[in-house]
């Protein structure tokens, strides 16, 4: 009997939450639909009557229907310095900030030297790092990383020390050793932080690739470049489109860091149902 | 003086009660601990001179009011904090050994648990944590699922924490603390967040299963009934500085239930912990 009612009580829920769910997406998609609609179409009746400042909708479109392959393989190159900079600017933050929350001097020594490297704008040694490193990859990657560095180091900071002092007491009374207590406590703890951070590093380090491609004139591939050859020769429709596509890819980047943290956070606060 | 292990195994309060200062390497023994906090502009002392013997397999609860340095006196027998001077020796161990051989089981106030992992994943802890130590006590570790079981958490063995009720995860936090069989368990008052009722049946329990483990429990409450229930010593501490007001054997058979808790001799007890606490606040030195 008390199972019965146990089982009526956990369907009703089920039903109860899967009536929450629907009424949550229909709220959820709807307005922003509506509001991107809306700016689909002021923008297309100020560019119809403003040629030179815009292009229109339907010309941007024409560019994907048209020449997909450039815009495919321009997406690529770009995506590629922006995952493949920012993982390694994250993985090294992570190294750092374990480092420094288990080393007290060390924090002391390279905190000051990380803060004037956040406050320099990277934008402006990308022509340097292009004249030392060439046209390739590696400036890109390191642009990428450098930018994503300090948002990242600061939340693994905080996410390393989140763990409840009770927790690490009952680590020490079991004689845990800094390995165990990493791998089993601080890291898992630190994951909402690092989550967290990954969803503003990775969209940053996308700005940071295409400033990377700006700075070197005269490459060839990657979306920055190719806006800046277009501005070049003013074609609108090609600036906008990769404009177009770099938003698409920094929606893409950040839907997959919220799939990968639902996933992984389900234990978390932050991943159970949002209602109101 | 060393002890039989008739005593032992009966664990008859009358007999164990006058050994209190008996010392022994079977025992814990505490030894002129004293411990000083120095905060910004001033310097609290939190224990002094503090000195205690507790032989294997008793129970020995410690009471004051708050501030008197109960946890910092756990907390240096769990190895969580070194005193200034004193020793502590658990089963002719130094605490740190003890600590290494995974011998110190420790119930903190909140039931800290891995919100990560379910309710069996949270007691495998301590069996995955410091894995090639000699293990604990006589090296019997608990399958953590039929630990859990008698505990009567078996329906909720893949649930997370956040899913369970206060008390419920109170339970897993004991559970993780037996599970590796440990000689000493040390609980800092892991009752006080509960209500009177829920207490009352984790009392039970912890009985129970101290009964049938032999384990060496220090434990530390803010609730005389609670001390007198459980403890086969009561060890009354007074603040500023923290020190050992007084020892209270606890002569009184077990099972206590509910009878013996309106008998004359259990108020007797309760009387005389009372009195010593109300001490504390007559006679300020
Ligand atoms: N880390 C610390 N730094 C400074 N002072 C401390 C620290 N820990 C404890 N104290 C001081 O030591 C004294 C004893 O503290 P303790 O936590 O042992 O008391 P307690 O008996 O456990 O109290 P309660 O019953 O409220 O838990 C208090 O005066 C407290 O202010
Ligand atoms: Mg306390």
């Amino acid at each position: 009997m008390t199972s019965n009612s146990g089982g009526d009580l956990r369907s009703a829920q089920v039903n109860a939450g899967r009536d929450r769910w629907r009424a949550l997406n229909i709220q959820l998609w709807v307005p922003p639909l509506v509001g991107f609609g809306l700016i689909v179409v002021v923008w297309q009746l100020y560019a119809v009557h403003n040629p030179y400042v815009i292009p229109t909708v339907f010309q941007i479109v024409d560019q994907f229907r048209t020449q997909p392959s450039l815009y495919w393989h321009d997406m690529l190159v770009t995506l590629r310095e922006a995952v493949v900079g920012a993982s390694c600017g994250m993985a090294a933050a992570f190294l750092f900030a374990v480092l420094m929350s288990h080393v007290r001097v060390l924090e002391r020594a390279l905190m000051p030297l990380v803060v004037v490297l956040n406050v320099t704008p990277i934008v402006a040694i990308a022509p340097g790092l292009v004249i030392a490193f060439g046209f390739g990859f590696t400036p890109k990657y390191i642009i990428a990383g450098v930018i994503v560095f300090f948002p990242f180091l600061i939340n693994s900071l905080v996410g390393l020390r989140s763990p409840d002092p009770e927790v690490l007491d009952v680590f020490t009374t079991l004689h845990a050793s800094w390995w165990e207590v990493l791998w089993r406590l601080e890291l898992p703890s630190s994951l909402p932080y690092l989550f967290a951070a990954a969803r503003i590093c990775l969209p940053l380090s996308l700005i940071g690739a295409v400033v990377a491609e700006f700075s070197a004139a005269g490459q060839t591939t990657g979306l920055g470049s190719l806006i800046e050859t277009a501005a070049s020769q003013a074609n609108l429709k090609i600036v906008y489109a990769s404009v177009v596509v770099l938003a698409l890819l920094g929606v893409s980047v950040t839907f997959v860091v919220v799939m990968l943290q639902r996933r992984l956070l389900s234990w978390h606060s932050s991943s159970w149902t949002r209602s109101q | 003086m060393p002890e039989s292990d008739a005593t032992r195994v009966s664990r008859h309060p009358a007999k164990s009660t006058n050994d209190v200062y008996a010392t022994g390497d079977d025992g814990v023994s505490i030894s002129g601990i004293w411990k000083t906090f120095t905060t910004r502009n001033e310097r609290t002392v939190a224990v002094q001179d503090i000195n205690l013997q507790i032989r294997r397999g008793q129970f020995v609860t410690i009471i004051g009011p708050s501030g008197c340095g109960k946890s910092t006196l756990l907390r240096i027998v769990a190895g969580l904090l070194s005193p200034d001077c004193g020793s502590v020796s658990i089963f002719g161990e130094t605490v740190s050994h003890a600590a290494e051989s995974k011998h110190i089981g420790f119930v903190p106030q909140t039931p800290a648990l891995l919100p990560w992992r379910t309710v069996t994943e949270n007691v495998q802890l301590p069996l995955q944590v410091n894995k090639y130590s000699t293990s604990g006590g006589d090296g019997r570790q608990s399958d953590p699922r039929e630990l859990l079981e008698s505990f009567g958490l078996g329906a909720v063995l893949d649930r997370r924490p956040h899913e369970l009720s206060g008390g419920m995860q109170q339970r897993v936090a004991i559970a993780r603390a037996f599970v590796f069989d440990p000689m000493i368990l040390l609980m800092d008052e892991p009752f006080s967040a509960l209500d009177e009722f829920t207490r009352e049946a984790q009392r039970r329990g912890l009985l129970e299963l101290w009964q049938s483990n032999q384990k060496t429990v220090l434990f530390i409450t803010h609730s005389v009934a609670e001390a007198v229930e459980l403890s086969d010593v009561i060890v009354v501490m007074s603040p500023q500085p923290g020190r050992i007001q007084a020892v209270i054997p606890v002569d009184l058979p077990r099972p206590r239930g509910n009878l013996v808790e309106n008998s004359d001799p259990f108020h007797a007890v309760e009387v005389a912990i009372r009195r010593e606490l109300r001490r504390n606040w007559n006679q300020p030195e």
